[in-house]
């Protein structure tokens, strides 16, 4: 049985070639990804390796123990100093430690020697690589940097940085070197070079020393964030780790280097496993777009084969092993394709990795093809491949005997009712499981909603084939007065094999779905985000590259001529009822005035010691009129709750600025509205007297800005929408191309329905030749049905996409939609893209149809 | 039919010799053929199997193309003409009844009758269709597609639609060889009927000498070549040819 299954597969291997192909590239997208992950994971580890290579024992702050706030954040965020001079010293006099070294982060930038000048484009050069700034000890196992040129640091006011950095921001020995930071700006004297570990692998970010005292004064904290322990040769680190713990604070602890690594390394790994799973999620997509083509083309494959089958069953060879012999046909197909993904995912990978690296510098570690990649591209080929093959192989083990001396290969047409019941229930239940999903109080109702959306697929799958045959039907007319007879024969066919066409329509539309889907999604998100800036009053956004604004900038920007006021708002976290929630901080004063906050009662009406609260507390059952107790960084506080905030997104609390200093203690701004007066007019018009022009206006204030805090950066709301919305267009850019693998496949399905109707329409196709139809009839006959075909599915999966869509979002609403927007213009572009789709989908088949020897053609055994 | 100046031979071949493989394999399926078709006439073509009837048949249609020599059709030279330009010839001067799988399955009987008419964008003429439908009573029928029409049915819808477009010269494969006697019989009186009323050319291929005993003229091919012909034939005289090439 093996064999005969095996010199199936060899004799007539053209026609599982696509099918092959459509399981590898599923497969690959799950070997990419996972091979990706693993070298990034490889990478850090390195890194983090290089980090406490020469650490014997970090002591730092128990992330167990530390407040939920800090929890996930930045790991190269700076940390709070806990550790006084005294517990370092502590530290020190610990049997068994040669040195404590006490190490401190300072948030700033260094800035590139050409930054003199105010940056016109403050957008663009902002953000950057960030720089991890650390004080100097002098002794390479605890700064895990040596000095390559020049000298450590050995004076306050000297400055050391990574060799690599000294040459991307253009600075040479001896030059004079500008760091900004929260407070200010500050010059150092470059006095030498450094490399971070073995070959200053720093991942891209800027790296440099400067001494203790000077990091203290930066930093503004007298204390260390953590304390960097040698041991003396030969001790016993976990006894020196025991003897630390016993004199450090509470909320603090000891781990050796090594454990630490292994601990970044795992945080990393949790992290890049959420990667691989949203991978294995789409490449789930491709794959369920594939096994529509594989049943296609194996039930197709059994309908040509059905005499062959019957001459089988004729000679005295059970269903059962007609069956199994389908079936390892498939695991034949299964294996080929799988191997083959796995390939073209390694070298896709590469591929990436190299082009990833030369914008990122070298981040990853060494390719290999992780084996769990490997065991899954099998699993899902071998999966999708079987159980899409069951079906037809169980219908040709049904094939009778007497089927291999009929005539006729096609049979009578077999009524859709069955069809049309399962694939109607079908889209009922997963419509209710999707509305249930969005508009029910579920737990994990995200399940709900992907499981209602797969079922509503396949009934709707089931469904088109009814639908397709009236519209066959009615572009009949049409097709045959614009391309005569090649135009209705398209129709007729389409018409004449309606579940085949519309299996393979169907394949495309779920790529077409999810995509309408997001689009729907973002285009309504991109209209919140334009009424969130239509909503303010404000002429300029200030906002820091880094931290907080300064409380010095603020002032800098309400001195300038022609600023009216600015309006501030901080953000904190407290804890309510044993939860952390976001609390916003404003100034209700100017606040009324410069946006329009959706508050009941007006946001003005705010004062201290009163709170308003959004929709999330409110279904805690709290209610205008009660009184919270809020727990912040500097204790309790009760406040008097006077209003609702309408919105479920930002804060969910909101107080003023001193009720926000009691909670946080001095609570700085993130973000500062300006307003101008009226001396300052629009750019189109000309400035009278005693006038600007709004550019100039801006320029003016980055320019009294660059001084002293240069890292707060300006930004128009139309900017600042733009960015917005540019950000929302790369969402959609990387969804969009994620799914371009579904879509790649769905179009070979196209192609190869199309390619072994050909091959069943042989004598047909050579009888129009006969009767003089042109080889170009043929091909633009074979074009017109791929077209509709992928028109078709495109249409049905923009419907159900937009229709998904629209659910998702109203069901957001209290997220701030106020309403659906149709992507119109995405969906227009779908549909030409369908449309070209459909032509290149048959370029094959209607080569191959169009090139048909008509002798052969008339003669083939039919 | 479209020329004024009636050619005096629908078809003819000169000197046509047809190999198919090459080396050891190479065979020869005809071997240096002449032939004339008159307009107007009824012409058969017999031999036993491998005689090389249906190569002589396709080539002189244009459906393959011969080793060497030359054919016309109207007078049109078709050996030196293009792909392109033979589907040309095919279209306007050609029409075809196969043995079997001769229309179109989506196609009613009324499409699949015009569809060389569509293929052309040629406007059907109203009164000969009528009258085709009418001689082949075909009328109860036209919008049952080939699939609800009986095998007979479906012969006299494809000789319809060769007749149709008017062609200069019919080519027929065995028209009555998957018919009953009294549907075969039916069909070829039909053939017969379009020729003498219509002066319709038609060449038939067969190997059955009552089918063949409906032409003019019989040629009988053994070997790629023409051993002989005879003219106002009948069944026991063919047959007794017949058994003479050793059938």
């Amino acid at each position: 049985m093996f064999r005969l299954a095996f010199k199936s597969v060899r004799h007539n291997p053209k026609r599982l070639i696509l099918t092959a192909v459509a399981v590898a590239l599923g497969v690959s997208l799950v070997a990419a990804t996972q091979t990706f992950t693993n070298a990034l994971s490889s990478g850090f580890s390195d890194l983090f390796d290089d980090i406490y290579a020469g650490t014997d024992i970090v002591v730092e702050i128990d992330p167990g123990a530390a407040s939920e706030e800090d929890q996930g954040g930045d790991p190269f965020a700076a940390a709070e100093g806990v550790f006084s001079p005294e517990d370092v010293m502590a530290i020190g006099d610990v049997d068994g430690v040669a040195i404590a070294a006490g190490g401190l982060q300072v948030s700033g930038t260094v800035l590139p020697a050409d930054a003199g000048e105010t940056s016109t484009d403050a957008l663009a050069t902002g953000g950057g690589a960030p720089s991890q700034i650390f004080n100097w000890y002098g002794e390479p196992s605890v700064d895990q940097s040596t000095v390559v040129d020049g000298r450590g640091i050995e004076a306050d006011g000297e400055i050391a940085l990574d060799i690599d950095s000294l040459e991307t921001l253009g600075y040479s020995l001896g030059d004079t070197v500008s760091i900004a930071t929260e407070t200010g700006v500050d010059e150092f004297t470059l006095v030498g070079t450094v490399r971070f570990g073995e070959d200053n692998n720093l991942q891209g970010a800027t790296l440099a020393y400067i001494s203790d005292a000077d990091a203290h004064r930066l930093a503004d904290d007298p204390n260390y964030a953590s304390v960097s322990v040698i041991a003396d040769e030969g001790a016993d680190l976990d006894a020196v780790v025991a003897g630390i713990d016993e004199v450090i604070p509470d909320g603090t602890r000891a781990i050796t280097g090594e454990d630490k690594a292994a601990e970044q390394t795992e945080a990393l790994d949790d992290v890049l496993q959420y990667v691989d799973i949203f991978a294995i999620a789409f490449a789930g997509i491709s794959l369920f777009v594939g096994a529509y083509i594989i049943v296609n083309t194996f039930r197709i494959i059994v309908t040509q084969r059905t005499r062959e089958f019957g001459l089988m069953r004729a000679i005295g060879v059970t269903g059962r092993q007609i069956r199994s012999m389908i079936l390892l046909e498939a695991v034949i197909v299964a294996i080929l394709a799988s191997t083959l993904g796995i390939v073209m995912g390694y070298l896709l990978a590469l591929a990436f990795s190299w082009i990833v690296s030369l914008f990122a510098g070298d981040i990853f570690g060494t390719l290999t093809l992780p084996w769990d990649a490997v065991v899954w591209a099998y699993v899902m080929g071998g999966a999708v491949t079987l159980v899409s093959a069951l079906l037809p192989a169980l219908h040709a083990s049904r094939v009778a005997p007497m089927e291999a001396l009929r005539e006729s290969a096609t049979g009578g047409k077999k009524p859709l009712k069955v069809r049309n019941i399962v694939g109607g229930a079908l889209a009922l239940i997963g419509a209710g499981l999707v509305t249930l999903g969005l508009y029910v109080d579920l737990d994990k109702p995200y399940i709900y909603v992907g499981a209602g959306a797969a079922v509503l697929v396949v009934g709707v799958t089931l469904l088109a084939a009814q639908l397709l045959s009236p519209l066959a039907g009615a572009m009949r007319r049409p097709l045959t007065s614009w391309f005569r007879v090649d135009g209705k024969l398209a129709a007729n066919n389409i018409q004449r094999e309606p579940r085949r066409s519309a299996n393979t329509a169907a394949a495309l539309m779920i790529g077409v779905m999810l995509l309408a889907l997001v689009a729907t999604f973002t285009e309504s998100l991109k209209t919140v985000v334009t009424s969130e800036f239509s909503s303010t009053k404000a002429d300029l956004f200030a906002t820091s590259t880094q931290g907080p604004i300064p409380d010095g900038a603020i002032d800098v920007i309400a001195g300038v001529d022609g600023v009216e006021f600015t309006s501030s708002i901080g953000f904190g976290t407290a804890d309510y009822d044993g939860t952390q929630y976001a609390v916003g901080v404003i100034d209700p004063e100017t606040a009324a005035e410069t946006y329009e906050y959706a508050t009941d009662p007006a946001i003005g009406d705010l004062s201290d010691g009163e709170v308003y609260i959004n929709p999330v507390i409110e279904e805690l059952g709290v209610e205008v009129g009660d009184e919270v107790t809020l727990t912040g960084t500097e204790g309790d506080v009760t406040l008097e709750v006077t209003g609702r905030y309408l919105n479920e997104n930002e804060g969910a609390f909101f107080v003023t600025f001193p009720t926000g200093d009691e909670l946080f203690g001095d609570v700085q701004a993130v973000q500062t509205l300006v307003v101008f007066d009226d001396t300052v007019v629009p750019d189109d018009q000309e400035p009278a007297a005693g006038e600007i022009t709004f550019t100039d206006q801006q320029e003016k204030i980055q320019e009294a800005l660059s001084e002293d805090f240069p890292l707060v950066i300006l930004a128009q709301p139309g900017q600042l929408e733009q960015l917005a919305n540019q950000f929302i267009d790369l969402l959609l850019g990387i969804i969009s191309a994620l799914l371009g693998s579904a879509l790649v496949i769905a179009l070979l399905g196209v192609a190869n329905t199309l390619l072994l109707s050909v091959t069943e329409r042989t004598r047909e196709i050579g009888l129009l030749r006969a009767v003089g139809m042109k080889r170009r009839s043929v091909w633009r006959m074979i074009t017109i049905e791929s077209m509709i075909m992928a028109v078709f599915g495109t249409i049905l999966g923009m419907v159900l996409g937009v229709a998904l869509g629209s659910a998702l979002v109203l069901s957001l609403a209290d997220f701030g939609f106020d309403g659906v927007t149709i992507p119109w213009v995405w969906l227009i572009v779908y549909t030409v893209l369908a449309a070209i789709a459909g032509v290149l989908a048959a370029i094959w088949p209607a080569y191959r149809a169009s090139r048909l020897d008509i002798l052969q053609a008339i003669a083939a055994d039919g | 039919m479209t020329s004024t100046a009636a050619p005096a031979l629908a078809a003819s071949m000169r000197d046509g010799y047809k190999d198919y493989g090459t080396g050891e394999a190479a065979v020869r399926a005809l071997d240096g053929v002449n032939v004339d078709i008159a307009r107007s006439e009824f012409t058969a073509i017999m031999g036993p199997s491998g005689s090389g009837k249906s190569t002589l048949l396709h080539t002189l249609a244009g459906l393959d193309k011969l080793s060497a020599g030359q054919s016309t059709i109207a007078d049109t030279t078709i050996t030196s003409l293009s792909e392109a330009q033979i589907t040309e010839v095919r279209r306007k001067y050609i029409g075809f009844v196969f043995q079997s799988f001769n229309l179109i399955p989506s196609l009613t009987a009324r499409e699949n009758i015009t569809l060389p008419l569509d293929i052309s964008g040629t406007k059907v003429d109203k009164a000969w269709f009528d009258e085709i439908i009418g001689i082949l009573g075909l009328g109860q029928r036209l919008t049952h597609l080939p699939a609800e029409l009986s095998g007979g049915q479906q012969q006299r819808v494809a000789v319809a639609r060769a007749l149709v477009s008017r062609p200069e010269i019919i080519f027929a494969d065995e028209p009555s060889g998957n018919l009953d006697s009294k549907s075969g019989a039916e069909l070829l009186a039909f053939m017969q009927r379009a020729v003498k009323e219509f002066g319709q050319t038609i060449v038939m291929v067969t190997h059955d000498p009552t089918a063949a005993s409906y032409a003019d003229r019989i040629l009988f091919l053994e070997d790629g070549t023409i051993v002989d012909e005879m003219r106002e034939p009948t069944a026991d005289r063919v047959l007794d040819r017949m058994k003479q090439m050793g059938h």
